[in-house]
């Protein structure tokens, strides 16, 4: 079972795609200096009515092993320490230890 | 020596510009917001991010129709319901203030 702050940022995550293409919207119209000011600035009090796990800056890339949030190699999305496990084990294609 | 050209000119050229080769004319560099459009949907990518996590409640809630039974689930339900019997279940939850007041220890 993935623990709380994983399961939040999935939450997050979900909630990002259901409502990515009305936030776009509602940022073409805040953001676009050729409408009348009024129109923007509602089109702005609409966006600020969007919830906490609707905004792609809440989701965070945490470890996909442990949970981590701090320490990930985004390349494989493991944290430090489970990424130099699974490399030792020889589950990373491509990744072994540097010696010269 | 290059002759004057008027900005009117220089303008008019441009429009011109644009209309032909179907760019938008912009002279005064207004922000349109068109980055929000033009980007790409985050949304899928994200939600693929963590690999999927299946245990026993979840698959059950997805094919109601099966009738599967969680054994391990039903196992401490039993021994929730036989531990009340014996009068050794969680305490009530207080109701009001003075009620929660009387549940704390007092120190």
């Amino acid at each position: 079972m993935p623990n709380a702050r994983v399961l939040r940022d999935i939450k997050a995550r979900y909630g990002v795609r259901a409502n990515e293409i009305a936030r776009r919207a509602y940022l073409f119209v805040a953001r676009n200096e050729t409408l009348p000011p009024q129109i923007r600035h509602h089109a702005q009090l609409q966006l600020n009515t969007f919830g906490r796990y609707t905004r792609p800056t809440t989701v965070k890339n945490r470890c996909r092993e442990s949970g981590k949030g701090r320490g990930i190699i985004s390349e494989f999305g493991l944290s430090r320490f489970q990424f130099r496990k699974k490399a030792l084990d020889g589950e990373l294609p491509g990744v072994h230890k540097a010696s010269w | 020596m290059a002759a004057f050209v008027p900005p009117s000119r220089l303008q008019a050229l441009k429009q011109l510009q644009c209309s032909i080769f179907q760019t938008s004319y912009n002279p005064q560099s207004l922000r349109t917001g068109a980055k929000y459009l033009r980007a790409r949907l985050r949304g899928p990518s994200m939600v693929s991010y963590y690999p999927a996590h299946f245990n026993i409640p979840t698959i059950i809630r997805k094919y109601p129709e099966l009738e599967m039974v969680d054994e391990d689930e039903e196992e401490r339900l039993q021994d929730v319901q036989d531990r009340k019997k014996r009068g050794k279940g969680a305490p009530k939850k207080a109701k009001t203030a003075a009620d929660s007041r009387r549940l704390t220890k007092r120190r």
